[in-house]
């Protein structure tokens, strides 16, 4: 760098890098989606270098110059992270729908089978589990809406702004539903003559858990970053 | 011109210099550019979400491509894209058209509906 006439120190970093690293820390999503964008603007970034040097910049100079026609990363965030947002708004949803189900379809299982067989699994955890089923089914519908307010739909309504930050209410009260399922289970296949068929159920359940929550988790992050930014 | 003049546009602008073929994303900004005789000169980060967003909606396609060592995401319009791009020009050409009879009174009047 001191090629080119400016005083560099070892500490100093190229702009394109500092920049990338500056708006990697901002942005938060979906690691596939977020590592997507990062790598098309680390690409654009490094065309526009390219086409300054060739315009007969020097390197440090074109690196300047592209970073500032670029837009700040307080410019440019608040778009990318609006996109990440809606993506991770999606993944939550995703996460909901596709769970939900087979959980509700394995609870009713259960219950009904219960109801068969005298002691299968305690009455009041029957109950509870009904509750949840009900709870997390009407839960996945609200995320099937969601998915097709925010896909090809978007071509002719607008998306809600807070829809993100219901889906992650929606995704949290989820993952509590399916934590308290677990945990219901778990305890029930103690008492239950057929323990197996139940704890299946509570195996399935704290999966479900384990996908549903930390997605709703960063799904209120991003929310609340939209915001923000 | 102003960036936040263009937003409104955008989506329009960047399905247009895809109607002719795919495009990675620093084409796309050199198009608008040349297109507009300079005129447009967007922020270049803000088209990167906007891409992203079209493409959620079926707008648009992307596929990676390898340039030497580097690999970088070609964008193409979709049917739909099209037909988005058709609409957006008949909107646009009503618009247009309402601001001129308005802003030069005496032009060319607007025809009759």
């Amino acid at each position: 760098m001191s090629a080119h006439g400016r005083q560099t120190g070892p500490v100093e970093a190229d702009p394109v890098e500092k920049y990338i690293a500056d708006l990697t820390a901002v942005l938060h999503g979906p690691a596939r989606a977020k590592a997507r964008m990062i790598e098309e603007i680390r690409d654009g970034l490094t065309e526009t270098v390219a086409a300054h040097i060739h315009g007969g910049s020097t390197s440090t100079r074109a690196a300047d110059d592209a970073v500032r026609e670029f837009g700040t990363p307080e410019e440019v965030a608040p778009g990318c992270q609006r996109e990440l947002t809606i993506a991770q708004a999606r993944h939550t949803a995703w996460a909901v729908a596709l769970t939900a189900p087979f959980l509700t379809a394995c609870w009713y299982l259960t219950s009904s089978t219960a109801s068969g067989q005298d002691g299968l699994m305690p009455r009041a955890a029957q109950l509870l589990a009904t509750q949840l089923a009900t709870v997390v089914g009407a839960i996945a519908l609200l995320a099937a809406a969601a998915l097709a307010v925010t896909g090809t739909l978007a071509r002719r309504l607008p998306t809600p702004p807070r829809l993100p930050l219901a889906i992650a209410w929606a995704g949290t009260t989820a993952g509590v539903a399916m934590g308290v399922a677990t945990l219901t289970l778990t305890v029930a296949s103690l008492l239950a003559t057929d323990w197996p068929l139940v704890a299946l159920a509570g195996a399935f359940a704290a999966v479900s858990h384990a996908v549903v929550a930390p997605s709703a988790r960063a799904c209120r992050r991003c929310a609340r970053l939209v915001r923000v930014l | 011109m102003r960036a936040d003049r263009v937003r409104g546009h955008l989506d329009g602008l960047l399905m247009a210099v895809l109607e002719q073929g795919p495009l990675h994303g620093y084409a796309i900004i050199t198009a608008v550019q040349q297109r507009s005789g300079g005129v447009l000169d967007l922020r270049t980060g803000t088209i990167y979400p906007a891409l992203n967003k079209l493409e959620r909606l079926g707008l648009l396609t992307s596929s990676w491509e390898s340039v030497g060592e580097r690999r970088r995401r070609s964008y193409r319009l979709t049917d739909a894209g099209r037909r988005s791009l058709a609409e957006e020009r008949t909107a646009w050409r009503e618009f247009t058209v309402a601001i001129g009879s308005v802003l030069n009174p005496g032009a060319e009047p607007r025809s009759a509906i």
